[in-house]
Order: structure tokens, then C-alpha cells, then sequence
């Protein structure tokens, strides 16, 4: 089905398959529509019709609560029934070359694994080699389970023929009790990536600050797996906050203990242990905001940060960077699943 | 009739934001900008998400939703913001802020927003206001170029060449357009304008306006830095944002 966008600078026209998300089509195409979750929490993705039908295969999206006016969607939930014209309110360009273009994929979960009380890791072994950026995600679905979920990368390569993963259990996350429910070792499930903007590349060459919370964490071990291949902390510094709520909530600290970067645990809800088995980690009582604004005073020149975790955690530590470090907006990149 | 109230100063503390609703039901947020208070439209202009949630140290604001930003006092966007704020005039009297009428497309457009007082006042008597229903083409690629255009209300579907469709730029309240009327040696038209909806234009005679600029060469030379970085845009292609 044929799908005409246009957009504030100029117009696009992609090819839709039956029932696909018209995000998705547009950016498998090749073309860099708005989105940031695209998995139906922000709201970014709203667009607006002008001319044919779609369905909307999530009414109850969280992020409908933007879509106020009449004709107004969600392209990362709706999908064409017949040929659209549709309008996006901001500037589109085409994908920059050399850039990771997403496509459907399948693969199979190998390694399924719990790291804390609530925090599973696994991996998904993919049918071919694909590429990513450090930092990026991939929307997952399993067969009966309804609708895609945000995951970010834990690891990072080129060619990557695996990719790895932590999943928060959450009360009512249906892919999240999917996976906490059975044995899922061996269980097949669709992606769709990569996706996310919040890249890291070593030519960069700024001083790395990384603020997550909690399972935010995954996409800052594939950046700091990154920086590690191309020995990047060596001549740049790197400080990583991880803010949990209390040591039984604690995982990847072995892994993290190695980085080369200085890496603090935030602890929200319990005092600092008196010994660890990590000496190359700082422990601190706080929000990892409010822990990382300590520590970070007058340290802030020629710093980018990576933001990432529940959404009033990456709002609080946005808030930070803006007001008291004072960072461009071009040097704040985040994930805000929710 | 009385200016309509819209807050106390005292609601206001320095470097903060407030939203206030005014007689009439028009929202606006009010910002104390160092002791200096501006007014600007309530709803961010990307997404609808209100701008009394967002961040602001008392110069720059910043939306929290996806981190466009804004000069409070020109309503100038800052970083990857794309599009300017719509400002209010308050006028002060004793402890409370009154409306002091709403900014013309002038004031808030890309091209002419934080000019000094006198140029706008020269800029906006020479403008002609004009109503064109949806659909009406004001003008294609080879008619005469004399006059440009500030979009006031409705929107406009904006087209460089003739035919690189589907689509043109989509224009919004306070963007300039026609504005081969300013350039030498661009007699005709290079675009064409389509109203997509019921539109309202300011009309500018391109060479009046010229005169008006040259008369102080300081806002003249503001004038062309914006329009060439306007041009620009439209030229722009991946990676050129």
C-alpha cells in the first residue's frame, strides 16, 4: 500500500505491507520519521491523516494521551488499509548514509537467566549477522503475546549474530510475564531494529557521563562495551551512575567493576554497604540524579551524556544536565521507555 | 474595554513559570525572566505538551518532552527547536500583569521577531492583510515577484521548483514566504504557495521593505543573516539540520 507523508520540508512515498505499522514501513524504507519509543508510550510518532483509513492496533496506547485532534495517530501503532497521505508536523530527512537501517527480523532466546529477584537476561540468537550502534534498541513480540516492547542492547559488535538483553518484570508487562512465566529457553520471537538515537561512536572523542536507572543500564554496557574495543577511556574520561534502590536490586557489577570508566552505585533506599566485593566501584546513599549532580560539579566541559531508565528518573537527570551542567541539548541523548 | 488581567506579580517568582488562564479563555504561561515578564503561548508548538512543566533558569526554556528550546524574551528558538514561541505583551500596572494585545505574525515570524519597535511599526504599515479560502493558489513558479508574504493564521503548503512533489514545505503562523520579493535579480517566482486550509497573509511589497531595512543597516544585516539561514533550509538535505 502506498503511503505519501509529508512532512514540514518536503514530501516521502513508501510501501506499506498489509497490517504493518506505518512507522516501521517508513523507516525499513529508509526514511527518518519522528519517534522515540516507537512502542505506543511517547507519543513522537503522531501524525496526522489526510487521506485514507488505518487501523489502530492498540486503542489503549499510553501514548494516545497526545492525540488530541481529530484524524490525529500513532504511526508506530496504526497501521494503512488502503493507500495514505498523511502529515508530520517536523522536519524529515532521509536516513543519514552509513546509519543502521531497521528491518524485521526473527531469532530464538538462548541463555535466559535471573540477575536479581525481578531482573532477567537473555539473549536472542539471530538467523544472520546484523549491525548496530552502541546504545540503540530493538522492539521485541513473542508469538500470542500482542504488541512490540522497547529493549535496549547489552552488548556490542559488529555483525552481531547475537544480541543481549535485561528485562524488568513488570506486574502487568504481558512480554515481561511471558518471559518470567516458563521455561522460554529456545522460544522464537519477531524484532523489528535497530532503533534509538541515543548512539555512541568513539569519533566522538567527548568526555562520556552515563546516568541509568535500573534496567536503563543495558544500553550504557553496550556503550561502554564500545568504548572499551576502541580503548576510548584512555584518552577521554567516562563516568557511569547506576541508580538502584538497594543491593539486592545490584546486578552486572562484576562486569562493571572492570570498566576502565568511574563507575558509582546509587543507592535510593538503603545506606552504603561498609565492605563490597568490588573496590573499583564508588557507593553512594541518593537518586542517581541527585548522587551524579554531586559528583559531577565543575566537571562538565566537553561532556556527553547518556540518559536512560523509568521516565521520572531520565526527566529528574535531564533536568540536571540542563539547569546545572549546562549542557547543550545536543549533548543530552535518552531512552524514555516506560 | 479594560485589558484583560492575567496574574498578580507576586504569582510569578524570579526565574519561574506559570500558567494562567485569561477572561475570555485564552492560556498563556507567564515567565519572570530576571525580573522582566513575558508572556508566550501556553502548549509547546511541536506536540501539545504544556510549557509551565517545562525547565527554565530564568532565560532559556526548555520542554521537557523532547528539549526544544526557546529565548523567553524573543520567542527565538534555540537548538534543534523548530519553530518560534508566540509571545503575549503584559503590560504592568502596580502588583498585577494585564494583556496587552496579541503579537502580530511580525512580531512572532522567524524573520523580523526582536526588531526594534520603530522598524516593525515601519515594516507592519506597510503590510496588507489578506484572507484566501483553502486551496487558492497565491502565486506559482514565473509570475511576478514583488511582494512576500508573512503567514498570520491558517497554513500554507510551500514549494521550491515546479513539481518535486508529493508535498512542499508546510508553512506555519509567523513564517516568511515569497521571499524572492527581497533578493535582486528574482523578478519571477522560483516556488509556488497553496493555502491548505482558510488562510490570513500580511502582503509586503519586497522593495518597500528593503528601503524601510536600509534605513538601519544593524537590523537590515539581522534581516539577511535569517534569510539566508531561511534559504538554507530549504536546500538542506540529510545530516544538514
Amino acid at each position: 500500500m502506498r503511503i505519501q507523508v509529508n512532512a514540514r520540508n518536503r514530501g516521502f512515498e513508501f510501501d506499506a505491507q498489509p497490517g504493518e505499522q506505518v512507522l516501521y514501513a517508513g523507516l525499513r524504507s529508509g526514511i527518518d520519521l519522528p519517534y522515540e519509543c516507537a512502542s505506543g508510550t511517547c507519543g513522537t510518532c503522531k501524525a496526522k491523516l489526510i487521506s485514507g483509513r488505518v487501523s489502530d492496533r492498540w486503542p489503549q496506547a499510553p501514548g494516545k494521551k497526545y492525540v488530541r485532534q481529530a484524524g490525529e495517530f500513532l504511526m508506530c501503532q496504526c497501521a494503512a488499509e488502503e493507500a495514505l497521505t498523511l502529515e508530520v508536523s517536523k522536519f524529515v530527512y532521509p536516513v543519514e548514509p552509513g546509519a543502521c537501517v531497521p528491518q524485521r527480523c526473527a531469532g530464538t532466546v538462548r541463555e535466559v537467566r535471573a540477575l536479581t529477584h525481578d531482573v532477567m537476561a537473555f539473549a536472542l540468537e539471530l538467523e544472520g549477522p546484523r549491525d548496530f550502534d552502541a546504545g540503540q534498541f530493538v522492539l521485541l513480540a513473542a508469538e500470542g503475546v500482542p504488541g512490540f516492547r522497547a529493549y535496549s542492547m547489552c552488548n556490542y559488535e559488529r555483525g552481531a549474530r547475537r544480541l543481549e538483553f535485561v528485562m524488568k518484570k513488570k506486574p502487568d508487562g504481558g512480554f515481561s510475564q511471558w518471559l518470567f512465566g516458563e521455561k522460554r529457553e529456545g522460544a522464537r520471537l519477531q524484532a523489528f531494529g535497530p532503533l534509538g538515537k541515543a548512539t555512541f561512536d568513539p569519533a566522538l572523542d567527548k568526555n562520556l557521563l552515563c546516568i541509568a536507572g535500573g534496567s536503563g543500564i543495558a544500553g550504557m554496557m553496550s556503550i561502554l562495551a564500545r568504548a572499551e574495543a576502541a580503548d576510548y577511556f584512555s584518552r577521554r574520561q567516562g563516568w557511569v551512575f547506576f541508580g538502584i534502590r538497594t543491593m539486592k536490586d545490584a546486578f552486572f557489577l562484576d562486569e562493571l567493576s572492570r570498566c576502565k570508566a568511574q563507575v558509582t552505585v546509587a543507592l535510593s533506599e538503603e545506606d552504603v554497604p561498609g565492605s563490597s566485593a568490588w573496590p573499583n566501584l564508588r557507593f553512594e546513599k541518593g537518586l542517581v540524579h541527585e548522587v551524579a549532580k554531586r559528583t559531577m560539579a565543575g566537571r562538565y566541559q566537553n561532556v556527553r551524556a547518556y540518559v536512560a531508565g523509568p521516565p521520572p528518573a531520565v526527566d529528574a537527570a535531564i533536568r540536571v544536565l540542563l539547569l546545572d551542567a549546562k549542557l547543550s541539548t545536543d549533548n543530552i541523548r535518552y531512552d524514555k521507555f516506560s | 474595554m479594560a485589558k484583560p488581567m492575567v496574574c498578580r506579580v507576586a504569582d510569578v517568582p524570579e526565574n519561574t513559570l506559570k500558567e494562567c488562564e485569561v477572561e475570555g479563555g485564552l492560556k498563556l504561561v507567564v515567565a519572570n525572566a530576571g525580573g522582566e515578564f513575558v508572556g508566550f503561548q501556553a502548549m509547546c508548538p511541536h506536540q501539545d505538551v504544556p510549557l509551565c512543566e517545562g525547565l527554565f533558569d530564568g532565560q532559556t526554556l526548555t520542554c521537557h518532552m523532547h528539549l526544544w528550546q526557546w529565548d523567553v524574551r524573543s520567542g527565538a528558538p534555540q537548538g534543534i527547536a523548530e519553530a518560534p514561541l508566540q509571545r503575549y505583551p503584559l503590560v504592568r500596572e502596580g502588583d498585577a500583569l494585564y494583556l496587552g494585545g496579541e503579537s502580530t505574525a511580525l512580531d512572532v515570524g522567524e524573520l523580523f521577531n526582536g526588531l526594534s519597535p520603530s522598524i516593525l511599526e515601519k515594516l507592519s504599515s506597510l503590510a496588507k492583510k489578506e484572507s484566501h479560502p483553502g486551496g487558492a493558489l497565491l502565486y506559482k513558479p514565473g509570475d511576478p515577484a514583488e511582494d512576500f508574504y508573512v503567514l498570520d493564521s491558517g497554513r500554507i503548503e510551500f514549494l521550491v521548483g515546479r513539481g518535486a512533489a508529493p508535498g512542499g514545505f508546510m508553512l506555519r503562523k509567523g513564517e516568511v514566504f515569497g521571499w524572492a520579493a527581497l533578493l535582486d535579480g528574482y523578478p519571477a517566482r522560483i516556488a509556488s504557495a497553496r493555502c491548505v486550509e482558510d488562510s490570513s497573509v500580511l502582503r509586503i511589497n519586497g522593495r518597500a521593505a528593503l528601503g524601510v531595512l536600509e534605513g538601519d543597516p544593524a537590523c537590515g544585516f539581522v534581516v539577511m543573516r535569517r534569510l539566508s539561514a531561511l534559504i538554507a533550509r530549504f536546500l538542506a538535505g540529510a545530516g544538514a539540520k
